[in-house]
């Protein structure tokens, strides 16, 4: 491993100058950061240690839930307000990782996390993202890739909490040089290109500090993770869901996919099919079939569709009975 | 006298022929009359070792740290074929802190792999081949030395696919053709051709299962360091004794003057049976800076270059009469052995031994291929082969309208099918019954039909096994008797973490009629001088359990001797219990080491073998597992819900550790069947997930009910024990039984392994799409 120095950040203006510097990274959990490190996949000049700012802790603020984003996600997950006012994100947070990585990985890290494609972390291979010429996954082994999208990447974005908080229409607050001020969490991401081949907006010295969650009054969610085993596996897809009735009526639609595409995506014809009406089994279907109808399946990944599909159509009949249950 | 005589051993379903030595008197076998009276013996016994191992004082090879030891760590090549073209190791070796560059430029041409490749070789095979060793002060400075190395390699032609690398016009692996031996293995006997035609059906299938990494919790290495002209070395090793004299022919060293120590071990799983390169390399690096040396390998490391399970394309022929009696098997199999083979890889074991069947004809092609090369893994070729056998007789059955435990009990075989002789004790029906009572097979369509509901459906299946497992010659073992009434038991075979050091002290306090506390055992090491054979095969217990039997009994025997005249009792009428002198005329006891505060230092030292196996009967181990699972057709989760194994390996020592043999084999055959896979990508010719998050093998949570029993059933004929080993059986029908099951809860089979979420999707997708084209229906 190069060897890099290491400054705690005394507070947020400092950290942003020290981050403005070459080959400077942040880091909070380190859970992403150190193993890329560790297989020489990034190489920072210096660590500005975050955790001992004071961007902690989840607050009740009366309209929204304010979490910090070096909050945990073990603490996120055990925190009774979430469990109470959100239980899809307690939901989402309790499916990543493993108790370990969730005691020390945080909120904000999660949301910023770098792409698992197992040819980027591959220590012998440089690709496109690396600053390499070609994607080795276009043609290669491609299982665990994009449906969704159009990027020289085809990594899908591996954040369990970022559907269910788009899903939420959660805000987040972000300091910086490039962007200041608080954006809907779905537009800090971006689909790699070219110029920046990033998957946020975010530029250098540019920190995530809170997120924001409104409270909504009539509200379900619901958060289902397909995986390659019970536990400590990212997801292959997820669906991150959330329905807001108006008497028998869908008011409002969130709905989310993970595991799709290089960043959370949203699939907006699904929510427009719900969008007013009252919910009914071939609804159901046709609201699965939509938010699947752009899919482009390569090689190895054909089955994502039918498990998106699957996931979507289980979540919104979970909310809909959850409704007529509560009715 | 020692006498010396000729026998017949069998090791991982291969035979081999070995002169040994015997000595003592034969015993006679532990029978039912004794088993009665056992105090320890059949009795479930926490782990003499476990209080170290909990605490962290069990010292694992990568424990060991030694004054001023230095770190080695290797390059590795990045092609999967390529020759060097340069190599520069200049710049390293000027790096501050670094003490030591071994590479193809400095260091002795030492054979590897049956001479295929060299030590260093300037011809890398496969991704992850070693290139050079760095030696330096610290770690980190090995991971900046190794940067510093300059090498240009001439990529070469490459194939990791193993039909491929048959065409004719395929990239040579090596000079001498990819087909190890230039031809494959063949079996045969009876008359294929006549038993096709003897047959009323016949069946046909092909087969694909995956390379998968053994991913031992302790990764592979060495500490090696020299103590004056002795070379000490700590290895995570199956084989002390292997590895002893493979270092010694390398350095050319007289054995006496190299020791190797393996004290614990974080899993082998066959990977572990002969020294690594990374052994020699750490010899030749003490050697050269008169330090001690650390080669480890890390998790990237060991997943490219300690061994693999070959993946396998197994076709399958089965013909049977209309009763079900199997008339004629063919088995052909591709099997993907990487760039180097020291022996041939075979998926045909269980074809030929399983089943009762006059006429089978198989092919085992062991294929090279720019990979890592395989090595054993847990019941090599039997866990592959079972998977393909077993499907098969389920879909003979099927074809039958037969119960598939009623058509294997059809063709149960009373000889071995092999060598036509009887076994010495085989409990496979007593597993088949017992096993179907506990998943309670009669009711399965019952249970299915209840509680396959909306998406999900209910399966249940079930497979056998055969296994050797019965150990043999040569293995000895010395029993000392102290002087404060303690017993020292010293073998020269290793735990590797099955649980050896209880099962030997609670043969040897049995056999003493000592107290279990007052008995330590000491192995792992070869300065013992007291042989024993390698941890594989299954064969640790039922090889060395007997040769301390017959130690403890002599050592007994000339206690009991010296006791009688210290204690004026006459012999007869003296017996041991408990750690004391028992005279059975008035009951009265004493102590064994009052007899020494008379006689003061003297050590009574009992020495015993291991004697034959039988000549005209087979020694094999049994057992059938039956799973039941739950598919999800639409999302593809196949969960196992349940497991019943119930295995035959003679008399049980301790039921604590065998029962965690068979939760390990299956949990880890579960893995096999369901989510483990090297991935290899044909057109890089690089493994892509060579790393625990990206290989997948199971967590706890993927663990399912497992109820496992054995058939308890002491083999008087086997050894002076009845024992015979357990630590491969279990894996061995697992993925057949799951497999089995999966295919009776979708209404189809899967010919390929494992069954992934990705994979069960993906063909009922396909599925969907010919029933679309009016293709499709009725199959299976």
């Amino acid at each position: 491993m190069k060897r890099f120095r290491h400054a705690d950040a005394p507070d947020l203006e400092t950290a942003i100058v020290l981050l403005r510097e070459e080959g400077a990274e942040a880091i909070a959990g380190g859970t992403d950061l150190l193993t890329e490190m560790k297989a020489g996949i990034r190489a920072p000049e210096l660590l500005v240690n975050l955790k001992s700012l004071e961007f902690k802790g989840i607050r009740d603020e009366g309209d929204a839930l304010a979490i910090g984003a070096l909050t945990t996600l073990s603490e996120l997950e055990a925190h009774p307000l979430v469990k109470e006012r959100f239980p899809m994100l307690a939901q989402a947070a309790s499916l990543a990782a493993t108790p370990q990585l969730r005691n020390v990985g945080t909120v904000g890290g999660n949301l910023l996390q770098r792409v698992r494609c197992w040819y980027y972390r591959h220590p012998h291979v440089k690709c496109w993202l690396k600053g390499g010429e070609e994607c080795y996954a276009e043609e290669g082994l491609n299982h665990r890739h994009a449906i969704f999208g159009t990027s020289p990447c085809i990594a899908v974005h591996p954040s369990d909490l970022a559907p269910a908080l788009i899903a939420l229409d959660a805000e987040v607050r972000v300091v910086g040089p490039e962007v200041d001020g608080w954006l809907p969490l779905e537009e800090i991401y971006c689909l790699p290109d070219e110029n920046h081949r990033e998957r946020t907006v975010l530029g250098r010295g540019d920190l995530l500090t809170e997120v924001r969650v409104p409270y909504r009054g009539n509200s379900r969610g619901v958060f289902l993770k397909a995986m390659e085993r019970a536990a400590w596996s990212f997801a292959l897809v997820s669906v991150a869901a959330r329905l807001d009735f108006d008497g028998n009526r869908v008011r409002e639609v969130r709905i989310v996919l993970g595991g799709v595409a290089g960043k959370p995506w949203r699939v907006r014809d699904a929510e427009t099919l719900l969008q007013g009406q009252a919910p009914t089994e071939e609804l159901v279907a046709k609201a699965a079939e939509a938010a699947v109808a752009g899919a482009r399946p390569r090689e190895h990944n054909a089955y994502k569709i039918p498990l998106a599909r699957s996931l979507v159509r289980r979540a919104l009949l979970e909310l809909f009975e959850l409704r007529s249950r509560r009715d | 006298m020692p006498k010396v005589i000729k026998t017949e051993v069998e090791f991982e379903g291969r035979f081999y022929e070995e002169y040994i030595v015997l000595e003592g008197e034969d015993l006679s076998p532990w029978g039912p009359d004794r088993d009665r009276d056992f105090r320890l013996v059949g009795k479930p016994q926490p782990r003499v070792d476990g209080p170290e191992r909990v605490t962290g004082a069990a010292k694992f090879t990568h424990d060991v740290r030694l004054p001023g030891m230095l770190y080695g760590r290797i390059l590795r090549c990045p092609h999967p074929h390529a020759r060097i073209q340069r190599l520069d190791t200049s710049k390293a070796e000027k790096l501050s802190g670094v003490r030591l560059v071994l590479s193809a430029e400095n260091a002795p041409e030492i054979p590897w792999r049956m001479g295929l490749t060299k030590l260093f070789d300037r011809t890398l095979r496969y991704a992850g081949e070693e290139v050079a060793l760095v030696v330096a002060d610290e770690e980190e400075i090995c991971y900046d030395a190794l940067e510093l190395i300059e090498v240009e390699y001439k990529p070469l032609p490459f194939v990791v696919d193993p039909e491929k690398a048959l065409e004719p016009n395929a990239p040579k692996v090596h000079e001498s053709g990819n087909l190890l031996n230039g031809a494959p293995e063949v079996y045969e006997r009876g008359d294929l051709q006549k038993g096709f035609e003897e047959a009323d059906v016949v069946v046909e299938g092909t087969f694909r299962t995956q390379s998968v990494l053994h991913n031992c919790m302790e990764t592979h290495g060495s500490v090696a360091h020299w103590e004056g002209d002795t070379l000490v070395i700590w290895d995570s090793t199956q084989h002390i004794f292997g590895v002893r004299a493979q270092v010694a022919q390398a350095l050319g060293l007289p054995l006496h003057r190299v020791r190797v120590i393996k004290q614990y071990m974080g899993g082998g799983f066959g990977s572990k049976n002969a020294a690594g390169k990374y052994t020699v390399m750490a010899a030749l690096a003490a050697q050269r800076t008169g330090r001690p040396v650390q080669v480890l390998l890390d998790r990237f490391e060991e997943n490219l270059a300690a061994g693999n399970r070959p993946s396998t394309v197994q076709t399958l022929k089965l013909g049977a009469t209309r009763e079900g009696r199997l008339t004629a098997i063919y088995h052909k199999s591709i099997l993907n052995v990487g760039a180097y083979a020291a022996w041939p890889a075979s998926a045909s074991g269980p074809t030929k031994r399983l089943y009762e069947c006059p006429n089978v004809k198989t092919e085992d092609y062991s294929v090279f291929t720019n990979l890592g090369p395989f090595s054993a893994f847990r019941a090599p070729g039997y866990v592959e082969g079972t998977f393909a056998l077993e499907a098969m007789m389920d879909e003979l059955a099927r074809k039958l309208s037969l119960d598939p435990l009623e058509l294997r009990l059809r063709n149960y075989a009373e000889v071995d099918p092999i060598t036509n002789k009887p076994y010495t004790t085989k409990g496979l029906r007593a597993a088949y019954e017992r096993g179907a009572q506990l998943i309670d097979w009669e009711e399965r369509e019952r249970v299915k039909k209840e509680r396959s509901r909306g998406t999900k459906r209910i399966g249940f299946g079930m497979a056998s096994q055969i296994w050797g497992g019965s150990g043999g010659p040569p293995a000895y073992a010395l029993v000392k008797i102290n002087p404060d009434g303690t017993a020292t038991v010293i073998t020269g075979t290793q735990d590797i973490g099955t649980g050896t050091r209880t099962a030997l002290a609670q043969i040897a306090a049995e056999a003493l009629g000592f107290p279990l506390e007052s008995i330590r055992v000491e192995l792992g090491d070869t300065q013992w001088g007291v042989y024993s054979p390698l941890s594989a095969g299954s064969m640790t217990l039922a090889s060395v359990g007997p040769a301390v039997r017959a130690a403890a009994e002599d050592a007994r025997s000339q206690l009991l001797e010296v006791g009688s005249q210290v204690l004026e009792i006459p012999r007869d009428a003296l017996t041991l219990e408990n750690g004391e002198f028992v005279d059975s005329r008035d009951g009265k006891r004493s102590p064994v080491r009052t007899i020494f505060e008379k006689l003061l230092n003297y050590t009574i030292v009992g020495q015993g073998a291991r004697g034959p196996n039988p000549e005209d009967k087979n020694v094999n181990t049994f057992g059938a597992q039956f799973a039941q699972v739950e598919v999800d057709l639409e999302t593809g989760t196949v969960k196992v819900e349940r497991m019943v194994a119930v295995h035959e390996s003679g008399r049980v020592i301790n039921p604590l550790t065998i029962r965690s043999q068979l939760y390990g084999g299956i949990i880890q055959g579960l893995g096999y069947a369901l989510m483990e896979r090297r991935l290899e990508d044909p057109r890089r010719g690089i493994v892509v997930n060579p790393s625990l998050e990206t290989y997948k093998v199971p967590t706890i949570e993927d663990v399912p009910e497992i109820v496992a029993e054995m058939v308890d059933l002491p083999d008087p004929e086997a050894n002076p024990l009845g024992v015979k080993g357990v630590g491969e059986p279990p894996i061995i029908p697992t993925a057949a039984a799951v497999a089995n099951a999966v295919a009776d809860a979708l209404g189809f089979r899967i010919h390929e392994l494992p069954l992934t979420r990705d994979r069960v999707l993906t063909e009922l997708l396909s599925r969907d799409q010919d029933r679309g084209r009016g293709r499709g229906e009725g199959d299976r």
